[in-house]
């Protein structure tokens, strides 16, 4: 049948409402650095004193630099190499780590058909405080908004709204965090 | 450092523009950015792999995007202005390796709520091939002149 694929969406569709996580933090692998930020701001060429110049920082109210909004996840995402893990096993040349905190949201969810590819299509956030230089974030909860199964130019996949809260060191939510993800298997060439 | 007026709710008009700015995508800076933002997704600096995957060529990633974004915001309402929200980020198609995306926004609506000065621009990405991300908007609160 043409539309089998999309049947096997089906538990996923069935699960929309349910947090995936199991309740516990996941911790950014970094605290909010001032060098951290600088780098973030380079490839943007993005000039704000408020991301680097304390002075700045305290005469506009913040305790001290903050950390652009856009950069939240950066903060939030896990190591991709843990110490006594081997992260690169392969010499091909487009061989992938053994660990990525990037990969789909979706992985390792066994209501969910098997795809080879993911990506990102769409972000909602609300930014409940500021990010400031000294945070640690980390994600809390994982739960599914909507699935949508859908053939696109590059596969047949599903299309998915993911929500978790950004939290920092004190507990304190800093941002909801809302992404739509397209989990699919390339159209055969 | 680099001096900036600071905006005030009263200063701004419902359909007032934002100036464009442009972020042409080298090679060289698209790996930048995934080292900044710490996404190595392959498809974003891997031009063969990014084809395996069905798309035309390596593609920038979205929170290099929504940097695009809030840097464009940013340098319209100053440092006394607050970013509260993002909306309908949608990411249409490929800002691939070559290409350049140009940012756009315009004030949509303005309000006053719970004594907070609220506007929200809507923001756009084009490159070579019409809109790439969006339509979607920043929501933001400005300084007020009667505080």
């Amino acid at each position: 049948m043409a539309e089998d694929w999309k049947a096997a969406w089906q538990p996923m569709i069935d699960a929309v409402g349910k947090d995936f996580s199991d309740g516990k933090p996941i911790e950014g692998a970094d605290v909010v650095g001032k060098g951290l930020i600088r780098r973030y701001l380079e490839p943007l060429e993005f000039d704000c004193a408020l991301h680097y110049d304390e002075e700045t920082a305290k005469q506009h109210g913040y305790k001290t630099i903050i950390a652009p909004y856009s950069s939240l996840i950066t903060w939030a995402q896990p190591a991709y190499w843990i110490p006594g893990k081997p992260l690169f096993t392969s010499d091909d040349r487009d061989a992938q780590p053994t660990n990525s905190p990037v990969s789909d949201p979706a992985a390792n969810i066994d209501l969910m058909p098997e795809t080879s590819h993911y990506f990102a299509t769409n972000i909602e956030v609300d930014y409940l405080r500021p990010i400031y230089v000294g945070d640690r974030l980390s994600k809390v909860g994982l739960i599914l908004r909507s699935c949508i199964p859908k053939e696109t130019s590059v596969g047949k996949g599903a299309f998915m709204i993911w929500e978790s809260d950004i939290v920092n060191q004190d507990g304190e939510k800093v941002a909801v965090y809302r992404i739509e993800t397209y989990s699919y298997n390339p159209h055969e060439s | 450092m680099r001096e900036k007026q600071e905006r005030y709710w009263e200063d701004v008009q419902e359909g007032d523009e934002l100036p464009s700015l442009q972020f042409p995508l080298s090679v060289y800076r698209l790996v930048m950015a995934a080292s900044a933002n710490q996404d190595f997704n392959s498809i974003h600096h891997n031009s063969e792999y990014a084809k395996k995957t069905g798309a035309p060529d390596m593609y920038a990633n979205n929170i290099f995007l929504q940097g695009m974004w809030e840097r464009t915001v940013r340098e319209y309402i100053g440092n006394a202005g607050v970013i509260k929200s993002l909306r309908n980020f949608r990411m249409r198609s490929f800002n691939t390796v070559g290409d350049t995306v140009v940012t756009k926004g315009k004030v949509k609506r303005k309000w006053i709520e719970d004594g907070e000065h609220f506007i929200e621009i809507e923001m756009v990405s084009e490159n070579a091939k019409g809109i790439s991300v969006g339509p979607g908007s920043i929501i933001a609160t400005l300084p007020s002149k009667r505080a």
